[in-house]
């Protein structure tokens, strides 16, 4: 599955991203604001932050993986590969082809299956447990949503905060990058980057990056722009403190909130754009957007196979519905405006 | 007055000539114009062929105006862009305009209804929810939104085929025909398709908006005068919360020449998204390009042409 | 009082909105019109690339190119394997041996044909609507072959034609020294190059062909478009300007069909052609006009006998629409829309039980075709890679016989065709001259044992690459990159993971990989070659040595280079049919065993569903449309779409009474709190 510098690669960012996850959590209780915040979205979204960290643990236990203490004789395993966490528990489940869940028989044919019983969401054409395969398409949803994330928020923060700050030649080139790209048909700019760039998670991420950017990098420059307007930033300007500690000490802060909130909010639509892609066939290997372009043909098959788009759509559908309500939450939590209607 | 309309215009037409750079570096300067003469010519071509076929596609001359600058792609891709030349595709060799003049129509009949409707059934629906805010209605009405928005299109399309097109037989699973007559019959089922999935998102919108209108000093005072709660509803919150909605109404309008991809690709309506769609399915970058830029051009109209309507409306943004 | 008014307005209008939506109620894509005439309904998937019989290449183009165009040789529509029979030509041709390799073929025309009706005729003279078929048409579209410009497909077998190639060298050479040649009309420039050596029109009704090497396959290239009279007013009349369209989009034949309607992305017409000599001349009962005499007893059963010796064609019109995604079609099928489909793999397990129609499709009167079609799937190794390839010697050699051994090709067509397809021995398909049912290939049965033994003799024991001390890395290059297509590709990948061998599946867009072939920069792939005429050289020259894609750009993507196979292919080439020529195919495939530039999959089983309306069908392999053999009953046709098409109601009044369920108690807490 992967290369040995790539499941090194996979296993120190995952260290690092829960190294940066124990940091943020130090952060937000030390600090009063964030800590009455945190308490009351635990209040109101408990069940949903759970589904949302079931999804983050299948995630990273499908991210560290090492090389062996395999038996020698499993199917399928090449020798000396690196595998997952997820990939041992399943080690050695592979049937010839479709199995409907629980069954002990081949579901077309009715051949004796290697493991009757086993499958509690069936398997695949190839006879890949379904659980498995929803297991691994957790991580590349994971995947795609934080790495495209990773790569848009702090591009957008950059252009965004340097055009509302600095304004001027500056604010005028960054805001005629945007229109630029903003003007373009979204799906259609990704997939000119996508048939450009070539297929490939990297490469779908960093499309979905190039047209998810514009929206926050407007937001993050007009709230800039409102900022710096603001009594102590004159006055610590006046004071004489240098532009980067400004930003970085005030406006920074002052824009996490929204941070928080786009980066939840986009989310789900990432998500949602790759099944899209998949569709097109140039989607990221093992998504669930694959499972649900390969599956919608088996609809018509008779008798239908329907755990797999079932068992790939409800996967997609719960941690859609999980960020979104947990995602409406924060917002409603951080940013009070949009509740004055409601009141 | 004038001066804002100009600066505005001017503005435009910057970006415009952004796009078409964009355009430019992404389907000429990365993509060898060779690959898409063999795929559109076949394996078997001999080299003169594909020679003859870069030729008459306007492939054969540098890219760069340092290269040459009398004939280079550039300037030529900026001069036949404006003009609106767009030349032939590459999958076919078919005009592309005689393609979008064929598939405006089929791609109208689909989205304009579509539009209409979307917002003939959210408006009410999302003004039931925000008239009984804080009941059961309204609290089930967001999570049914939440849990519409959290399906994938795809399967909203793939569902729908199989029930209501062939386990209820109500309507064709797909196809499409301009007879008026029959044309209602293939377009019932993407568009009430296309209604379901974009439902969830919209009744959430106009939710949040008629409540923001709602909370408003006029809407308390006409309460405390002891106006009724419809009446309140459609006489002050509706009237107000018309102007969101119509700026969301006006911003879509370009977008419904261009189509959409998904509907008319599964439903077989031969349509502008079903032609960009067949576009990528064949790299027919020709193609693929036009369409890219006619949605930019359609996109930025609208903004220029809402930005400067504002402009007239309130004097407030022209100082900006 | 303004609840009450609100409420009814909302019932008023839902009212009219479901009103409207059941007026619209009904699954008919067709105007209810057309149902009594004799019209065929079908369809097709991607819009055709062109029309122009030099280069129409694809089964799509054919089908419109084959009903409109018509050929001197035609194949019998009931004889299997497939025969030629003459066409527009009255006899079969002669053939004269002229020594040093070199034969002439002499065709003679019937007389008194006529081209459709068409407005480019004008141009010839004014007024015409038509003019006769002479043999200058065909010598016409030969030219046209030739021609550069035109970009024909088919030009290596056609060069076997002397004078050929000379003829676009001059052609091309003449047009670029000379501006006013290259700018008038084409008919014009072949005339003042002199046309081509080898071709001779010496009456108007016969042509003569000189091959200056032996090509006995020449023959069947007359039975197909590439070679079909052309008018040379169509090619000049249909140039794209002042709104006339190209005359790759608005063909002009002899045919029994012609074009009525054409939008290519959408639908097209053929309409029954009143010039074609079936029709307007039934009295000289030509063979390739008049339904055949039953070749077998199938043809008996399936009632096709009682057709032996009616005039063509037997229906009017044929509309095909466009439908892209194939579970639409195939649905739409089942509704009775369309008279014919194939079976998608999807549907198959509830269309046919062991080899039969299911109870269900018997009872709609479905009827089923089966044929195998005379192709060859297969996956290759680049003999230029340095892993795989020649220069690894034994070593290689062995581990391609080993991955050759570890595929389970029956495994692969139930899990993914339904277990449709015949397993392939070697390229040679059922049909073909050259195939023996008993041949077993050595290396193309399924022995992981083996294999796993053959991989330590190449020096990989357990697929350990002792280079690295990890699996031995190869790549699968693929240009189909839907999930279904990946998944395939998966199961290959995973029978070679067996081995210990990591190949990693390398999904490329289709310019990609072309580029990826011309650069030599790929290891294994997989291709499929459907035969253009019944003859084994048609296979084997995809593995000749001087179709090499890195040496001569051909289709030999495997770079395969073998001295013994190339001398014997060129010997089997000029033989006719006999024991002679079986030998050298023997020792051929005995080659291609042991070196293993091909893994051979299957050939293709196509099978066909046909509502119980539809008479005659009998596939024929080749892309040959046969519509004016076809036949079909509009009266039960409509009986039965009506009587499959009655919509199912309820849930929509059960919803309509959910909505208003749901909605009453809440109006009512309402009021109750309001009050």
């Amino acid at each position: 599955m992967m290369g040995v510098d790539a499941y090194i690669w996979s296993n120190l960012m995952t260290v690092l991203l829960i190294a940066g996850a124990v940091y943020a959590a130090r952060v937000v209780r030390a600090q009063r604001l964030w800590r009455e915040a945190a308490g009351e979205l635990w209040r109101r979204r408990r069940f949903a932050i759970v589904v949302v960290g079931i999804y983050l643990g299948i995630g990273v236990a499908d991210s560290i993986a090492w090389v062996g203490g395999v038996p020698e004789d499993a199917v399928g395993v090449l020798p000396n590969a690196p595998l997952s966490l997820i990939d041992r528990l399943f080690l050695d489940t592979r049937e010839a082809s479709y199995s409907a869940p629980l069954a002990s028989v081949e579901f077309y044919g009715g051949k004796a299956l290697r493991h009757p019983g086993s499958h509690l969401l069936g398997t695949d054409i190839l006879g890949r447990d379904v659980l498995y395969m929803v297991f691994k398409g957790a991580r590349v949803a994971l995947l795609i949503g934080g790495l495209t994330s990773l790569i848009a928020i702090p591009l957008a923060l950059l252009f965004g905060v340097s055009a509302g700050y600095f304004g001027g030649r500056i604010d005028d080139a960054v805001f005629f990058i945007i229109s630029t790209l903003a003007a373009i048909p979204g799906l259609l700019l990704l997939i000119a980057l996508i048939m450009v760039m070539g297929r490939g998670t990297v490469s779908v991420c960093i499309a979905l990056a190039v047209t998810g950017w514009v929206g926050f990098c407007r937001l993050s420059r007009a709230e800039t722009l409102k900022l710096r307007e603001l009594d102590y930033i004159q006055a610590a300007r006046a004071l004489g403190v240098s532009e980067a500690r400004i930003i970085l000490r005030h406006i920074l802060p002052n824009l996490a909130h929204l941070i928080v909130i786009t980066f939840v909010l986009t989310f789900s639509g990432l998500v949602l754009s790759e099944a899209t892609l998949s569709w097109l066939g140039i989607g990221v290997d093992g998504s669930w957007g694959q499972m649900i372009d390969g599956a919608r043909d088996e609809l018509s098959r008779s008798p239908i196979v329907w755990w797999n788009i079932g068992a790939a759509g409800a996967a997609l559908f719960g941690l859609i519905l999980a960020v979104n309500a947990v995602g409406d939450a924060i917002r409603d939590v951080l940013d009070p405006r949009t509740l004055r209607g409601s009141e | 007055m004038g001066a804002y309309v100009l600066r505005r215009l001017a503005y435009g037409v910057g970006v415009v000539l952004g796009v078409l750079f964009l355009l430019f570096v992404l389907f000429f300067a990365v993509t060898e114009p060779e690959d898409i003469a063999r795929k559109a010519l076949g394996d078997k071509a001999p080299p003169e062929a594909v020679a003859i076929w870069l030729e008459n596609h306007g492939y054969d001359r540098p890219l760069w105006p340092w290269q040459n600058f009398q004939e280079n792609l550039l300037f030529d891709h900026y001069r036949k862009m404006l003009t609106f030349d767009f030349g032939l595709s590459d999958a076919d060799d078919s005009p592309i305009v005689d393609r979008i003049k064929a598939g405006a129509g089929p791609s109208l009949s689909l989205t304009v209804p579509l539009l209409v409707l979307s917002l003939l059934a959210a408006i009410p629906l999302s003004l039931l929810v925000a008239f009984f805010r804080e009941t059961y209605i309204d609290r089930m009405g967001v999570f049914l939104c939440v849990l519409a928005m959290s399906v994938s299109t795809l399967l909203y399309i793939i569902g729908g085929q199989y029930i209501i097109g062939k386990l209820l037989r109500w309507y064709p699973i797909s196809g499409f025909d301009a007879d008026p007559l029959l044309l209602p019959r293939f377009l019932a089922l993407p568009i009430l398709v296309g209604i379901l999935s974009g439902i969830g998102g919209d009744v959430r919108f106009y939710r949040t908006v008629f409540l923001e209108e709602s909370g408003r000093d006029f809407v308390r005072t006409a309460r405390a005068k002891g106006a009724s709660e419809p009446r309140i509803m459609t006489r002050h919150v509706l009237r107000n919360a018309l102007i969101p909605i119509l700026t969301r109404v006006v911003l879509a309008i370009p977008f419904l020449f261009m189509g959409s991809l998904l509907l008319e690709a599964f439903f077989g309506i031969p349509g502008l998204g079903s032609m960009t769609f067949d576009a990528i399915q064949a790299n027919d970058f020709a193609t693929l390009r036009t369409m890219v830029y006619v949605g930019a051009l359609l996109f930025i109209f609208g903004q220029v042409a809402t930005d400067i309507s504002y402009g007239f409306v309130d004097p407030r943004v022209r100082v900006e | 009082m303004i609840e009450k008014r609100r409420g009814r307005f909302v019932l008023s209008r839902l009212a009219l909105v479901l009103g409207l939506l059941c007026s619209a109620c009904s699954n008919d894509p067709y105007p209810s019109a057309s149902s009594g005439e004799k019209i065929l309904y079908s369809s097709f998937t991607e819009a055709p690339r062109t029309l122009d019989p030099a280069t129409a290449y694809t089964t799509v183009s054919h089908s419109v190119t084959g009903a409109v165009y018509d050929t001197l040789l035609k194949y019998h529509f009931l004889k299997r394997p497939l025969e030629l029979m003459p066409g527009l030509a009255g006899a079969l041709p002669a053939v004269e041996d002229l020594g040093e390799g070199r034969s002439r073929y002499r065709f003679v025309l019937r007389e008194g044909l006529l081209f459709a009706n068409d407005d480019c005729f004008e141009l010839g003279e004014p007024g015409a609507r038509t003019r006769e078929v002479v043999m200058g048409d065909v010598a016409f579209q030969l030219m046209r072959l030739a021609d550069p410009k035109v970009g024909s497909p088919v030009l290596e077998p056609f060069s076997n034609i002397d004078g050929f190639q000379e003829f676009g060298a001059a052609l091309a050479e003449r047009r670029e020294s000379d501006e006013a040649f290259a700018a008038r009309p084409v008919h014009e420039q072949y005339a003042e190059i002199g046309g081509i050596r080898g071709i001779a029109t010496p009456t108007p009704y016969t042509l003569e062909i000189t091959l200056h090497r032996p090509y006995p396959q020449i023959k069947y290239w007359f039975a197909m478009e590439f070679s079909t009279p052309v008018p040379w007013e169509a090619v000049a009349y249909y140039d794209g300007q002042d709104g006339r369209p190209r005359f790759d989009d608005h063909p002009v034949g002899a045919g029994p069909f012609y074009l009525a309607e054409y939008d290519k992305h959408a639908r097209y017409v053929l309409e029954k052609n009143p010039n074609w000599y079936g029709v307007r001349n039934p009295e000289w009962r030509a063979p390739a006009a008049v339904f055949p005499s039953p070749a077998d007893e199938d043809d008996v059963a399936s009632g096709r006998a009682e057709y032996a010796g009616r005039s063509l064609p037997l229906i009017d019109r044929v509309i095909v629409v466009r439908e892209k995604e194939s579970i639409p079609r195939f649905n739409k099928f089942l509704q009775g829309y369309y008279d014919a489909s194939g079976i998608i793999k999807e549907s198959f397990d509830s269309v046919v039980i062991e080899g039969g129609l299911s109870d269900e499709m018997r009872e709609m009167g479905m009827r089923l075709g089966k044929s195998v079609s005379p192709d060859v799937f297969y996956i290759g190794f680049n003999f230029d890679d340095a892993v795989l390839g020649r220069d690894g010697g034994d070593r290689s050699r062995k581990l391609r016989q080993a991955m050759s051994l570890a595929l389970d090709v029956p495994e692969f067509l139930r899990i993914f065709n339904n277990g449709r397809g015949v397993v392939a021995q070697s390229p040679l398909p059922p049909g073909i001259y050259g195939y023996e049912p008993d041949y077993a290939n050595p290396n193309r049965r399924v022995d992981v044992a083996r294999a796993k033994e053959l991989m330590v003799e190449a020096g990989y024991p357990d697929g350990v690459d002792p280079d690295t001390g990890e699996a031995l890395k190869l790549g699968f290059d693929t240009a189909n990159t839907s999930t279904a297509g990946l998944n395939q590709v998966r199961f290959f990948t995973n029978a070679w993971r067996e081995l210990g061998i990591d190949v990693e599946i390398r999904p490329t867009n289709y310019n990609q990989f072309q580029e990826k072939l011309r650069r030599g920069d790929y290891q294994i792939f997989q291709f499929g070659w459907v035969a253009d005429y019944p003859d084994p050289e048609n296979f084997f020259f995809l593995l000749w040595s001087k179709m090499g894609k890195s040496a001569a750009g051909g289709p030999n993507a495997t770079n395969f280079m073998d001295d013994r196979f190339d001398e014997l292919f060129v010997s089997m080439k000029a033989r006719e049919n006999g024991p002679e020529r079986i030998a050298e195919i023997r020792e051929m495939l005995s080659i291609l065993e042991r070196e293993r530039p091909w893994i051979e999959l299957f050939h293709r089983e196509d099978y066909s569903l046909y509502q119980g309306w539809v008479k005659n069908v009998k596939p024929m392999g080749l892309s040959i449309p046969t519509y004016q053999y076809r036949d079909l009953d509009p009266a039960e046709r409509a009986a039965l779409r009506a009587a499959w098409n009655e919509p199912v109601l309820w849930p929509a009044y059960s919803l309509v009474f959910l909505a208003v369920l749901v909605v009453l108690p809440g109006i009512r807490t309402y009021l109750k709190e309001r009050q």
